[in-house]
């Protein structure tokens, strides 16, 4: 038996694989324990977990106001808003929290996600063996390689975290022991370029509690059926997205099954079913393909069930994630802000109607399977101690 | 080739973006020297990508607009305007 503290930072999805995972080593018998936002990790890891608080309440009251700001920056802007303004205040934040964790926990393995910079941090400070935890895998194919500075930026970051935590400084964001990253090569491209300690080890999925209420009866039996999410709403263009695909379906014989406030969507039409919270996974079994934002997560929950999408990517990882969908055959790119209804409908089309991007889901989703998902990670970690 | 008149160019730029983005750009913005692309045209990733492509085509290799970019701090690249653009692109031309 071996002991795991595993280091979110307070974003669902980025704690749910790991919590996939968590339960795979528990239920070999091991011991699994959290540091974190406890308000944010408690209803996703279950009240009887381990937690160590770790962050700050006032951090997320910074964050909460930001918001706003957040969803109007794009590219370098949103790049430059995540350091400063998320990932470093919340390392320095929870970094004491952290470490008493490691205190009193005492684990043999570490498991930091990669936005959870201070659990790389006290890592290296203790000389604990580590691994990363990658819910994207949109800092792997060198991002910023069209923009050395940036990437330069990005390191110059990192450096003073390390100097500030009093240890040599490193790649905070890939750990040298393990990478865990929740997809595969089908989707990523040939994983034999990266090193032997970066595991591929597809989503980690399996038995996460939705408890959403969806009124199931109103899935129309007649009719090709598209799920519709964009993670987060994002104003004004959000609004109009929406509008747009909607119009773009209707008359494609499509009902839409959209994620969406209260509002965003006023007086929906018949052939959109609107819920400010949708039970994704139960969901995607009942649909032909996806609509999103290529958020990592939800492109991969689409694949993992075969499923063909359309991506408008807005920020951070979702151009990259967007791009390797189109790479792998699985879906159509569109502009979240510009796309209009010719452009929309014609990629529905295409996504609904063309073996090939059907064939190619399938495709990613046998690779997926093959990867392993959470036991393959919990493999890989148990071979750490 | 005759020397590059800026208000030429910045009227090859308003096509260029509208060619990139759709014509529905022109309406929706008055594209100036001090318009930014990411905070008055919010151009994504793949329009930068598209973007760079016309211009090599309309100019020739010269107008090297990843070359342009990789040259920037993360601050110019927020803060880039279409009349750095516009300049960049006159000094290519009158460099040869």
């Amino acid at each position: 038996m071996s002991r795991f503290l595993f280091v979110v930072p307070p974003l669902t999805g980025h704690i749910n694989p790991a919590a996939a995972v968590a339960r795979e080593l528990i239920s070999r018998g091991h011991r699994v324990a959290w540091a974190g936002r406890a308000e944010t990790l408690r209803p996703l890891v279950g009240v009887d977990a381990e937690v160590y608080e770790a962050g700050d309440p006032a951090l997320d009251a910074v964050l909460a106001r930001s918001r706003d700001r957040w969803l109007g920056l794009r590219g370098a802007g949103a790049l430059k808003f995540l350091w400063e303004e998320f990932l470093v205040p919340l390392a320095d934040a929870s970094r004491p929290g952290v470490e008493t964790a490691v205190d009193t926990f005492r684990p043999d393995v570490l498991v930091a996600d990669q936005q959870a910079i201070a659990g790389a941090l006290v890592a290296e400070r203790r000389g604990l063996t580590w691994a990363t935890s990658a819910t994207t895998s949109g800092e792997f194919t060198d991002p910023y390689a069209a923009m050395p500075k940036v990437e330069d930026w990005i390191r110059e970051r990192m450096a003073k975290l390390c100097r500030d935590a009093g240890v040599p400084e490193s790649d905070l964001r890939f750990s040298g022991h393990l990478v865990l990253a929740f997809t595969s090569a089908a989707l990523i491209g040939a994983a034999d370029r990266f090193p032997g300690h970066y595991a591929f080890v597809g989503p980690a999925l399996n038995a996460r509690p939705d408890r959403i209420d969806f009124p199931w009866p109103e899935l129309d039996q007649e009719k090709r059926r598209v799920l519709v999410s964009l993670g987060t709403v994002n104003g004004d263009a959000g609004t109009r997205f929406f509008a747009t695909v909607a119009a773009a379906a209707e008359p494609l014989g499509i009902q839409l099954i959209v994620a969406a406030p209260d509002g965003v969507i006023p007086d929906p039409p018949p052939h959109v079913l609107v819920r400010p919270y949708l039970p994704q996974l139960e969901l995607l079994p009942h649909v032909d393909a996806v609509v999103c934002h290529a958020g990592h997560n939800t492109v991969c929950e689409a694949l993992a069930h075969g499923l063909p999408l359309v991506v408008a990517p807005i920020r951070d990882d979702q151009p990259v994630i967007a791009g390797q969908v189109v790479a792998a055959g699985a879906g159509v790119r569109v502009r979240f802000a510009r796309s209009g209804v010719d452009e929309l409908r014609a990629a529905l089309h295409t996504v609904l109607t063309d073996s090939a991007h059907r064939a190619a889901a399938l495709r990613v989703r046998s690779s997926f399977t093959a990867a392993g998902g959470a036991p393959a990670a919990a493999d890989r970690l148990e071979k750490l101690c | 080739m005759s020397l590059p008149d800026s208000s030429r160019l910045l009227e090859d730029v308003r096509v260029a973006l509208a060619e990139v983005m759709g014509d529905d750009i022109l309406l929706a913005v008055e594209i100036t020297r001090d318009t930014r692309f990411d905070d008055d045209l919010a151009l994504e990733s793949i329009e930068f990508v598209a973007l760079g492509e016309y211009l090599r085509e309309k100019y020739g290799d010269r107008v090297d607009f990843a070359a342009f970019i990789a040259g920037m701090e993360l601050d110019e690249i927020m803060s880039l305007t279409v009349g750095r653009l516009v300049d960049y692109i006159a000094e290519t031309l009158v460099a040869v």
